[in-house]
């Protein structure tokens, strides 16, 4: 089978399309991630024990399976109880849940890596909780854990082509149909991983310099 | 141990050439022989690889992984014919089958695959075996009045499904359709669920897959039109690798003596497919036509 660029450049456009919805994708479901990363990870703080173990199980829970078999429960077995959600928000939704439940643990490792003399001295300079929180903790605690969050922003994106399954028009489905009307996978499937490996390079160079700058203020 | 550059590269370069030159001999003395001996291969592992798509009648997995349907019923029939004991079937997705084929991940595609002239340029069919219409699964009542692909295109924002690659997925974005309107749907189960979870206005496969389907949903607020207007009646046939026309052409010549016998009638009547649809017309009339 030879490679063919005018085949390439017909489906060049489908393909951004793809392109476009993953990327919508992965930008609404890390936000989604941070979000309840974030909630997690303070439940699990709270002293409440049936908010924190509950906490803890769920996300135990939601680690434990495969993202695929969520996201078929959030597409065919929400409807049922009376729920139905568009394909990219019942994607999104799943993206967001599974990996809430490992920036949790970012945070977890971020906050606790804020030795506990810092939270003794800032109760000693007669701060509250919340400006204790905001101006001691969070700035020491945030910048290490954007590395790690970034990796899994990455590891998101390169996920997204399980919302096929789900019949969202993401990058993979595109060529899957591309591929099928025109009988060659060779120019849309190497198109695919190209845009996903140059995306992946683009974010971590923007990644990197997020870091760096958020590193000189930590 | 003295290190020669220069011999090294010669030697390595020797190597090359000589790797080279015997796969050409192997790639050239191999690839003609390869097509007549196709069936002898065959005959002797004693199984032929087929594609299938699991969607009743025409290929069906069964809950104890026994594999049915008319069209690997058809095949395991025909192969035996030719001295190939059994048929061993992949569950493929259709827009995957004929890459399949090409890559020599299949011996045979016999799924129900409908024969379009862009399909034939791609494959050896055989002659025509399982016809039928095309037909749309939609709420009782058919509430957006939908009697052809046109009429879902013209709709603002009805939805319809299909299986990805199928016949009903071209029919649709040919008729207008625009592609995010066009779901892909990975099987029939959910084909369903997704017109009952109101996720699309219309699921499209031949009649009688919609018909078995509908049987087993046994939901009454669905139904079936049928057929589709303007979709005309499609056959289907096995299909073959295109450097692999002796094994299509050994199988086309005991298809033909089995319509003759009957046995042909046998195999597929039971599954509701009519014989006689598949002996009025040939493979040439089927690729030349103009839809």
């Amino acid at each position: 089978m030879e490679w063919s660029w005018s085949f390439v450049w017909e489906i060049l456009p489908t393909l951004l399309e793809g392109v476009k919805v993953t990327i919508i994708a992965t930008l609404l479901g890390s936000a989604l991630a941070l979000v309840v990363g974030l909630f997690v990870a303070l439940a699990r703080r709270s002293d409440n024990p049936f908010l924190s173990r509950g906490t803890g199980f769920l996300a135990e829970f939601i680690r434990g399976t495969p993202l695929l078999v969520q996201l078929y429960f959030l597409f065919y077995i929400l409807p049922d109880l009376g729920l139905t959600l568009s394909p990219l928000v019942a994607g999104t939704i799943g993206l967001g849940l599974h990996y809430g439940t490992y920036t949790a643990e970012v945070y977890r490792a971020g906050i606790e890596n804020v030795s506990r003399g810092q939270w003794e001295a800032a109760k000693a300079c007669n701060l509250t909780t919340p400006q204790a929180w905001r101006h001691i903790i969070l700035p020491q605690a945030i910048p290490p854990m954007i590395p790690a969050l970034a990796n899994y922003f990455i590891a998101m994106f390169k996920e997204t082509p399980l919302l096929s399954a789900i019949t969202v028009l993401e990058l993979m489905n595109q060529a899957r149909s591309v591929a099928n009307f025109n009988y060659r996978y060779l120019e849309p499937m190497t198109l695919v991983g190209v845009f996903f490996l140059v995306i992946s390079i683009i974010s971590v160079i923007g990644l990197r310099a997020l870091e760096r700058r958020f590193g000189r203020l930590g | 141990m003295t290190f020669d550059r220069r011999t090294d590269f010669v030697t390595f370069r020797t190597a090359l050439a000589a790797v080279v030159a015997t796969g050409g001999i192997l790639l050239g003395a191999s690839a003609p022989a390869m097509a007549q001996e196709a069936l002898e291969e065959l005959r002797e592992q004693g199984f032929a690889r087929i594609a299938i798509a699991n969607e009743p009648p025409y290929t069906a997995v069964n809950p104890d992984g026994t594999v049915a349907g008319a069209g690997p019923d058809l095949a395991r029939a025909v192969f035996k014919k030719l001295g190939v004991e059994d048929v061993v079937a992949s569950v493929s997705e259709y827009g995957a089958m004929i890459p399949g084929l090409q890559a020599g991940r299949f011996d045979a595609v016999t799924a129900g695959l409908f024969m379009k002239p862009q399909r034939c340029e791609a494959v050896a069919y055989s002659q025509p075996d399982l016809c039928d219409a095309e037909a749309l699964a939609v709420p009782k009542g058919n509430p957006l009045n939908f009697q052809s692909y046109e009429d879902i295109a013209a709709h603002p924002t009805a939805k319809v499904g299909a299986p990805g690659g199928g016949t009903e997925e071209r029919l649709a974005l040919e008729a207008g359709v625009p592609r995010d309107r066009v779901i892909v749907v990975p099987d029939g189960q959910s084909g369903i669920k997704m017109l009952q979870d109101g996720r699309i206005d219309a699921y499209s496969l031949p009649v009688l897959s919609i018909g078995d389907l509908l049987k087993k949903a046994n939901d009454p607020n669905l139904e079936m039109v049928a057929p589709v207007k303007g979709a005309p009646i499609y056959c289907a046939g096995a299909a073959f690798s295109k450097d692999n026309t002796e094994l299509r052409d050994a199988y086309d010549k005991v298809l033909a003596e089995m319509k003759e016998s009957g046995e042909f009638a046998e195999i597929i009547e039971p599954y509701g497919f009519s014989a006689e649809a598949a002996k009025q017309v040939t493979r040439e009339e089927l690729c030349t036509a103009s839809n």
